[in-house]
């Protein structure tokens, strides 16, 4: 809590002339539920990441009205949508309002005959493709967290999506918004216009400058979205090599064969076939020299699914591939939808299991860059374990990023026993997430595909990453916020006010 | 008509068989952990035979629901095999000659 209890009184009382009691939230329960994310994190210092009170508004005017009176009072806001992302964007780092817009989850329109929905940011994916399907249509954002995220942290979060090689990624899928900035305004971005319009070259490209903020320049609040058939078919076979070159050099042609159905290909590298084989029950019974494993996955009519796949097929016997079988090639797909659900324990280096929470540290690399980043990033989460049993290395996948096989969401998984995480160990995890952010950086990859990188440790490289452009970065915030209210002490961005921040 | 409820029964899971270093399993596609790794910080909790079964079970369930979810149906890769496998169908090798080096 940042701000003293005579305000937070004074805060609710002005908030309770815009929204019902109901709506606003200022119990212990209440505020510890809205102040962490999955990421693992010190949970002894959980109390430093308490916002004030929340508030769940059910309309665009309602989120602007909250935002102007923060604005006047100089409370911090943090938006929050499913709390589901990994660089802590929804976490409060300083107190403040949570804006929570679970309650904004109405679908306010189908358009059947151009293709689009628009709806509250609030709506799950997963549920809005259930009314989807009742129309043979479906909104292909797919992330690991397809059951519980929302379209509006999507946003914020400029998302990866599992099939974005086939569909595009939530910057391709959203075509416009309404959005509300730190001054409490109410903005519409899109290309151009923006509303179902999909392509526009009038002004500037506004839309793309409130993605991926983390909540650090206002909040969507409904949205337009684009809409797809929903795929007649599914083919998603898994391969195992004996070798990680090859599983590699098979990954390289599935996707350059520019097949039109192919949605994505992952490859996994031996560290995570050999924790699958420790833990996974689909894995246990895989014979040793399963050291590396390829998966593909095409979506479409069934008419070009089938002479995709066999195009595909042949592409992995050529490479020496090794079909895994119907079980595991539908099974383990199906999963990747849901990997939040997923119970996590990892092994003392003695082998005793211990809880552990998931970390997933993520960038986006080149293809002749995966495997030099893969032995890196390896040798800095083993230097970490040698010291402490804290840290359990679960292997790393490479994801498409797109049909053509340019670039990699490249993902190290790492198990922390998040008890166990004191300021030494902390200090010692942050120092190696600016080593593994370093390593992208030396290959010319970026910091993050998929998460974002505003956490402790990777946050130091963002402004070596974008250069000048960190610069624009400070005076679009400093332009947009002047107070700096929304969601302080993300991505440096208090080096935008000088002297330091209105809100410290 | 049930045979109805038998406390021993259900606390009587098959013998576990060995499947690696570090795991066991008990009935068809259920795999423990191995019970020595589970002695010191998480112990191993104790199940009766349904209530197992019953979480074996609704994997799959999800599973299924997860499919039909994103797709009207899935086709195995057994059946594209299959197809690669009919006289003529799989002499063809993709033409990686325009391929770059993997």
């Amino acid at each position: 809590m940042t701000i003293t209890a005579d305000r937070v009184e004074d805060v609710v009382a002005a908030l309770r002339d815009v929204l019902r009691d109901d709506q606003v939230l200022t119990s212990k329960a209440d505020r510890y539920h809205r102040s962490r994310v999955p990421a693992p994190f010190p949970v002894h210092r959980w109390a430093e990441r308490l916002p004030d009170l929340a508030v769940l508004p059910e309309t665009t005017e309602e989120v602007a009205a909250v935002v102007r009176i923060a604005n006047q009072m100089l409370v911090p806001v943090i938006p929050r949508d499913g709390g589901t992302g990994l660089t802590d964007g929804a976490v409060p780092l300083r107190g403040g309002i949570v804006i929570d817009v679970k309650r904004m989850n109405a679908i306010h329109e189908i358009d059947l005959n151009n293709r689009t929905c628009t709806v509250g940011t609030g709506i799950n994916m997963l549920k809005l493709n259930e009314e989807l399907a009742r129309h043979g249509l479906i909104y292909p954002d797919d992330p690991a967290s397809y059951p519980c995220s929302l379209v509006g942290g999507r946003i914020g979060t400029s998302g990866w999506s599992l099939i974005g090689a086939r569909y595009g990624h939530t910057r391709d899928l959203v075509l416009s918004f309404d959005h509300v900035l730190p001054t409490g305004e109410i903005i519409h971005v899109g290309d151009g216009i923006g509303g179902k319009i999909t392509k526009s070259s009038s002004g500037y490209q506004l839309k793309h400058l409130f993605m991926g903020h983390q909540g650090t320049l206002g909040i969507a609040t409904r949205a337009t979205l684009k809409l797809f058939p929903k795929p007649e078919a599914e083919l998603s076979p898994f391969w195992a090599f004996d070798n990680y070159d090859d599983a590699y050099a098979c990954t390289g042609a599935l996707a350059r064969a520019g097949v039109a159905t192919f949605a994505g290909a992952v490859l996994f590298d031996e560290h995570k076939v050999a924790y699958l084989r420790r833990d996974d029950e689909a894995y246990i019974p895989q014979p040793d020299d399963v050291r590396a494993l390829v998966c593909a996955v095409m979506y479409g009519y069934e008419d070009e699914v089938r002479p995709a796949g066999r195009r595909l097929m042949r592409i992995a016997r050529d490479h020496g591939a090794r079909y895994l079988g119907d079980e595991i090639s539908a099974g383990d797909w199906a999963a990747r939808h849901d990997r939040y659900a997923t119970p996590l324990h990892g092994r003392t280096k003695a082998g005793q299991v211990v809880p552990m929470s998931w970390h997933c540290e993520d960038a986006s690399i080149n293809y002749t860059n995966l495997p030099a980043v893969t032995r890196q990033w390896h040798a800095i989460v083993a230097a970490l374990r040698r010291r402490t049993d804290v840290f359990d290395d679960w292997g790393m996948f490479a994801y498409t990023n797109g049909s053509t096989g340019t670039d990699y969401l490249t993902e190290i998984d790492v198990g922390i026993w998040e008890q166990r995480l004191d300021d030494q160990v902390w200090e010692m995890w942050v120092r190696a997430k600016r080593d593994l952010a370093g390593v992208s950086l030396a290959h010319g990859g970026s910091i993050s595909a998929c998460h974002g990188s505003c956490r402790e440790g990777e946050v130091d490289l963002v402004p070596d990453e974008l250069g000048k452009g960190f610069d624009v970065m400070l005076d679009v915030k400093r332009a947009l916020d002047p107070n700096n209210i929304m969601n302080p002490g993300k991505y440096l961005l208090d080096r935008a006010y000088e002297p330091p921040g209105a809100v410290t | 008509m049930s045979d109805g409820y038998r406390y021993v029964e259900q606390h009587t899971p098959p013998p576990p068989q060995r499947v690696s270093e570090v795991a066991v399993t008990t009935f068809e596609h259920v795999f423990e952990v191995d019970p020595r790794l589970m002695q010191r910080w998480v112990l191993q909790q104790t199940f009766p035979n349904w209530d197992t079964l019953r979480i074996m079970n609704s994997r799959h369930d999800h599973l299924d629901w997860m499919h039909v979810h994103f797709a009207t149906r899935v086709i195995q890769g057994s059946e594209i095999l299959a197809e690669l496998d009919q006289p003529g169908a799989g002499t063809h090798r993709v033409d990686r000659s325009a391929a770059p080096p993997d």
